[in-house]
């Protein structure tokens, strides 16, 4: 355990003095500040059946894609391609503290990115006046959606630290991590867009489809509706990929 | 960490390690014994498995078959409590370009389990041994070859471990600071054990208790210096002036018996001949070379006996396993 709270100091204070840290929030700042600007002029030209908060968790799979892999892409690949991971590992500590180290701190470092975008919203709401539309902070909305994509990271992270743990590139990582959360994303709509209806052959594919559809749960859990099946799908799924990280590691020359 | 109360007769045990990589064998029923405070030398050619069975000791690749203990403890079973007793510096030893020296050897510290109220001590010690002292807040990223391998040494000595193993730990290093190395290494003698994987013959030879020789994944030798001299090079080489001319050298040549040598090495021009006598075991001669040259008429003004080196040592050791594997 003392491994383990000594090696997140130690990645937390890297991660955060590291300039292609604040390089990549500002990247995310960006996409969703744009997102969000668009979203309120949308919204003040035509009466809209969404928030503009909402707007912005509509585009969840686009910072996954884009930024998420250039967090977890220096966490294992790089260390591997200096070295210095192997040397870690000849100290007392143990493969899974220092694969549950990285992990959560890449995890922290995601969920405060999101949790900063709430400075689109509440600058919105001071600027034009909470009275003029009390959706335009949208606190509901906000909160489901952070505590969903906090969850949703334990997986989206886990892959990426899994990826990460294959290569030494960290280029490779990063469209290693980029095509495993594609597929992820898309393939629940995908399926579910499936005409199965004539294909009944396909029908056994519904099930996984209603697993898979990441959106969809964001909606979810925005709207404050908690299903069991993505968190029990989200948890199982960074287990297993933090477990085969372990493994990757700890068989890693 | 385990106290003098239950220490264990041996530091480090390596029992038939063999490692395999498909068809390519790295090394094969590689077996040997290190004592408390033993410094012993590992030496070979490139590519013998001295890294590979450093590796597999220091718990960072797993053996295809055989058993290595540190401390007591299996590395393969136990490998956080064998880990505890030891410290590893790796070939080249990578070090994170983004911390300063300090940061870094207070991170090893506390993930080598020093206590926290000791980890600024140990830090201060390790850098002052090591004669880091003035750079503790240099970035990683600008040190030259030497002072990155000070660092590793200084973080193989931060938590006092019972053994370090040193992969190749002068290389790159100038004179000065080899010798500075060296010294350190000796002052650990009788505290630490150390087994040290060098090229650098001369530094094994000044430093180390014993010597491991391998080859082809092998132990082809084992053994102090002298017990190596004696078992690899068993016959003993002179070095003699003396005034005579070929027909007597020729002479002296047939006198001896078949396994013992005297070859001219050079015969300078005011009547004076260099040449090299090498006896075998058994030659009668062995005891009482001078007198048997007086004896055999010559004037002698020098005989000085060759006393084997390591590096001939080494050169015998590899070359007759070579023509082992040949024939």
């Amino acid at each position: 355990m003392r491994s383990f709270r000594v090696l997140l100091l130690h990645e937390l204070r890297s991660t955060w003095l590291s300039w292609t840290t604040w390089a990549t929030w500002a990247l995310f700042l960006s996409l969703l500040g744009t997102i969000h600007w668009y979203a309120i002029l949308a919204c003040s030209r035509t009466p809209m059946p969404w928030t503009p908060t909402e707007a912005v968790f509509r585009w969840f799979p686009l910072p996954l894609l884009c930024i998420l892999p250039l967090l977890t892409m220096r966490s294992l690949a790089e260390e591997r391609r200096a070295g210095t991971l192997g040397a870690l590992l000849t100290t007392p500590a143990s493969a899974l503290a220092v694969v549950a180290a990285k992990f959560t701190s890449v995890w922290l470092t995601w969920v405060i990115f999101w949790i900063s975008f709430a400075i689109f919203p509440a600058v919105a709401a001071h600027g034009l006046g909470a009275s003029t539309d009390p959706r335009i902070f949208d606190g509901v909305t906000l909160g489901g959606g952070i505590a969903f994509i906090a969850l949703s990271g334990l997986l989206h992270v886990s892959i990426g630290m899994l990826c990460g743990s294959r290569t030494r590139s960290p280029g490779l990582a990063a469209l290693m991590t980029f095509i495993c959360l594609l597929g992820l994303t898309v393939s629940g709509g995908l399926l579910d867009a499936l005409p199965s209806d004539g294909w009944e052959w396909l029908g056994w594919l519904k099930e996984p489809a209603d697993h898979l559809r990441t959106v969809g749960h964001l909606e979810d859990f925005a709207s404050g509706i908690v299903d069991s099946q993505p968190v029990v799908l989200y948890l199982t799924g960074c287990a297993l990929c933090l477990g085969l990280t372990v493994l990757a590691i700890e068989t890693a020359d | 960490m385990a106290d003098d109360a239950t220490q264990p007769d041996l530091a480090l045990e390596a029992n038939r390690l063999t490692k395999r990589y498909g068809a390519l064998t790295a090394i094969e029923d590689i077996s040997f014994k290190v004592g408390p405070g033993e410094i012993v030398g590992f030496l070979g050619p490139n590519g013998a498995g001295k890294s590979t069975t450093l590796r597999i000791l220091a718990g960072r690749l797993l053996a295809t078959s055989g058993r290595a203990t540190i401390w007591g403890e299996s590395v393969a079973l136990e490998p956080a409590k064998a880990k505890q007793h030891l410290a590893y510096m790796p070939e080249n030893n990578p070090l994170p370009e983004d911390l300063r020296i300090r940061e870094y050897l207070e991170l090893r510290a506390r993930l080598k389990g020093v206590e926290e109220d000791q980890v600024e001590l140990r830090v201060d010690q390790s850098m002052h041994d090591c004669d880091l002292q003035g750079r503790a807040g240099m970035l990683i990223a600008h040190l030259s070859k030497g002072f990155r391998q000070r660092v590793g040494i200084a973080d193989a000595l931060l938590a006092q471990p019972k053994i370090i193993l040193l992969d190749e730990p002068t290389i790159g290093l100038d004179p000065h600071q080899i010798l500075g190395i060296r010294d350190l290494l000796r002052s650990l003698r009788g505290k630490m054990a150390v087994l040290i994987s060098s090229h650098i013959l001369a530094e094994v030879e000044q430093v180390c208790d014993r010597v491991i020789i391998l080859n082809r994944g092998r132990i082809v030798a084992q053994g102090r210096t002298e017990e190596l001299r004696r078992d690899l090079l068993p016959s003993l080489g002179h070095r003699v002036v003396a005034a005579c001319t070929h027909a007597e050298l020729e002479r002296l040549t047939r006198a001896m018996d078949a396994q013992s040598t005297c070859r001219e090495v050079r015969m300078t021009g005011d009547g004076w001949c260099e040449f090299r006598v090498v006896l075998s075991p058994e030659s009668p001669a062995r005891n009482q070379l001078l007198s048997s040259l007086v004896s055999a008429g010559l004037r002698v003004r020098e005989v000085a006996e060759e006393q084997a080196g390591l590096e001939d040592i080494f050169l015998a050791a590899t070359r007759r396993d070579n023509r082992e594997a040949r024939t």
